[in-house]
């Protein structure tokens, strides 16, 4: 029989015994929409953490530079981390260490009050040099950025988010008015662009920004820094100008082996992919369970198929009288088994991708759908139709004619 | 057409011991003749017909089958025997119940690698009187009309020789006679006719009767000139 008859005379012998081959689907779909739902799903948040990575950072080609070994977790504040980094560590980096574009100086803190008139919000307050905004793809919605003047001055003049500003101003236009952080007055030159949300979610926008030597002597006190920002010339360098920055600043600190570094650098490459590795654990238990109900799908069209096999002993009797070979046999029943579990295989896309459309708009995320899993759903469907329909086949192929036909 | 010498055929039982069959069974069927096999149940009679249609093998003795020894092939090869130089016709028809005549008709073509001949198929249906029938399901038919569905079946690869088991023995006698006359235009189109019975009358349409008993041939007589009915 060519391929195409095999096929046909088993869609039509599917046909014949709706209900059953509507159960034997039903697991196979059941698993296959699960994996194609989940992956997809998953795929649609993975890109958006991407987005919202991207939309943090601004840029992916820059290391972080932070105080401590790096087993603290969390944002750093000025007043809670080690005093290791210092202002004069940032340009000796930018000077020291090829292929570094520039080096930005950032203290942050998180808990002082900002005020204007009655209203009062508690934004992230950061000390940046005036670089930083280059380097993160900063842009104002209006006003402008601190300048180089401001850094040298010391000047008391504050760029805000847009949640700050509308916390405080209420629409008001915030250009020159004069807020007080911690009840040191800054006047307000910029309102910078929103960001949106970053990882989990959280608002980017509840920021100010103030110069970091303003931020050093006039509000915070502090010789240290909470973080610096290199930016790298080529972003495919970034392991090689890590271990270049790490030896230089041990040298800087005195830190002599087996002494360990007061300072840790990460890249944001480095951090995501630990995101990534986490997200991934999930979706392998996740997919792991899918495939386990693919499974079962496939014991259910091997045990409906042997009750399948002991009701058309006849059918397989004439069958093998009329001139089949047992391999005939063997390949019809294999081609019964193995159409339904791909037809319930692109049941269960078909609902998996409808799913995860469905989930992912209501989670108000571009739908993402992940080929890869749903090819791999497609022949995981196939094979399981051929592996459990392997032993009905090989009993129906093994029928004895004689037998079958008495009676 | 056959040639069968010294079969026997021995099955095991459950519990170990031989049970004889067929012991010694010789016998000659020329091509075109008419032959009807009698004997009471538990003759054996059933066990020649199974090795006749290459359903089964015997334990020692050689098959002959238009000359070539099929007694020695491989379940394989016995299929591609079955397929192309043997129809068979069963007491209960045996058609597969939820597909129509036509697709019945055509199941041997589906077993021999070339493309389905519908128009044959149509062809044979009519040749049988249910022309009209060929889209009706089996389960739709009456008996007499399964049972020539059954034999248009069994002539759709064009085989030489047909094994019937009790053709009639579910129809009623009209019905039964109707068989019968097919059969016996059958034979007149030079096919080799085998046909396994209880009944004298349907039994009086064959050139020859072979009486089995306790496994071997208990008598062999001629009723006529071959075809002349």
């Amino acid at each position: 029989m060519s391929g195409l008859r095999i096929v046909g005379a088993a869609w039509r012998s599917l046909a014949r015994s709706k209900l059953r081959t509507f159960f034997m689907m039903l697991g196979v779909a059941v698993g296959v929409a699960a994996l194609t739902a989940l992956a997809s799903v998953g795929e649609a948040t993975r890109q958006e953490t991407l987005r919202q990575f991207k939309r943090m950072l601004g840029t992916f080609d820059t290391l972080t530079i932070r105080p401590g070994a790096g087993s603290t977790r969390g944002m750093p504040s000025v007043g809670a981390v080690e005093p290791s980094l210092k202002f004069a560590d940032g340009p000796a980096i930018a000077e020291g260490v090829p292929g570094v574009l520039r080096v930005a100086q950032v203290q942050q803190t998180f808990d002082l009050d900002v005020s204007y008139r009655d209203e009062s919000v508690v934004p992230l307050v950061l000390g940046v040099s005036s670089n930083w905004a280059d380097i993160r793809d900063e842009t104002v919605a209006s006003g402008a950025h601190l300048t180089d003047e401001d850094e040298r001055t010391l000047a008391r003049v504050t760029v805000i988010g847009p949640d700050v500003a509308s916390a405080l101003f209420h629409g008001e236009d915030p250009l020159g008015k004069v807020i007080r952080i911690a009840d040191v007055p800054f006047q307000v030159k910029g309102v910078m662009a929103s960001r949106g949300a970053g990882p989990g979610g959280s608002s980017l926008d509840n920021v100010l920004v103030i110069p970091v030597t303003t931020a050093s002597k006039r509000l915070f006190n502090r010789d240290y820094l909470t973080t610096l920002i290199v930016q790298l010339r080529d972003e495919n360098d970034s392991d090689r100008v890590a271990d270049d920055v790490r030896a230089l600043l041990r040298e800087r600190h005195r830190i002599i082996p087996p002494a360990e570094d007061d300072f840790t650098v990460s890249s944001p490459r480095a951090t995501l992919a630990q995101i990534e590795q986490v997200g991934s654990a999930l979706s392998k238990i996740v997919t792991g369970v899918a495939v386990i109900a693919t499974l079962i799908g496939g014991a259910v069209i091997m045990s409906l198929m042997l009750i399948g096999v002991s009701e058309r002993r006849r059918e397989i009797g004439v069958r093998r009288a009329v001139g089949a070979t047992r391999a005939d046999v063997m390949i019809q029943f294999l081609a019964e088994a193995a159409l339904i579990s791909v037809l319930g295989g692109v049941i269960g896309i078909v609902i998996g991708a409808g799913g995860a459309t469905v989930g992912a708009l209501l989670q108000k995320l571009p739908p993402a759908y992940m080929w890869s899993m749903i090819g791999g759903a497609a022949a995981l469907s196939l094979a399981v139709g051929v592996v459990f329909g392997l032993y009905p086949a090989w009993k129906a192929a093994n029928v004895d004619p004689i037998e079958a036909l008495r009676s | 057409m056959i040639e069968a010498s010294h079969l026997s055929r021995t099955y095991t039982r459950g519990d170990g011991t031989p049970v004889t069959a067929l012991r010694d069974v010789s016998l000659v069927i020329a091509p075109g003749e008419f032959v009807v096999v009698r004997g009471a149940s538990g003759s054996g009679k059933s066990s020649l017909l199974n090795i006749l249609g290459c359903l089964d093998t015997p334990t020692s003795g050689s098959y002959r089958l238009g000359g070539e020894n099929v007694s020695a092939l491989s379940d394989n090869e016995r299929s591609h025997v079955r397929s192309k130089r043997i129809g068979f016709v069963f007491q209960n028809f045996n058609l597969l119940p939820r597909a129509t005549a036509l697709e019945n008709v055509e199941l041997p073509a589906l077993y021999t690698g070339a493309a389905p001949d519908h128009a044959r198929a149509r062809q044979l249906l009519e040749h049988v009187g249910l022309g009209g029938r060929a889209d009706h399901f089996a389960t739709e038919l009456s008996g007499g009309e399964q049972q020539r569905v059954a034999i248009a079946r069994a002539l759709m690869n064009d085989p030489p020789l047909l094994l019937a088991d009790e053709p009639t023995g579910n129809l009623d006698s009209a019905a039964g006679e109707s068989v019968m006359q097919l059969l016996t235009s059958l034979q007149r189109e030079g096919r080799t006719i085998v046909l396994v019975t209880h009944d004298e009358h349907v039994a009086s349409f064959a050139d020859r009767e072979i009486v089995i008993r306790d496994g071997v041939v208990a008598s062999d007589t001629r009723r006529r000139e071959r075809g002349q009915a």
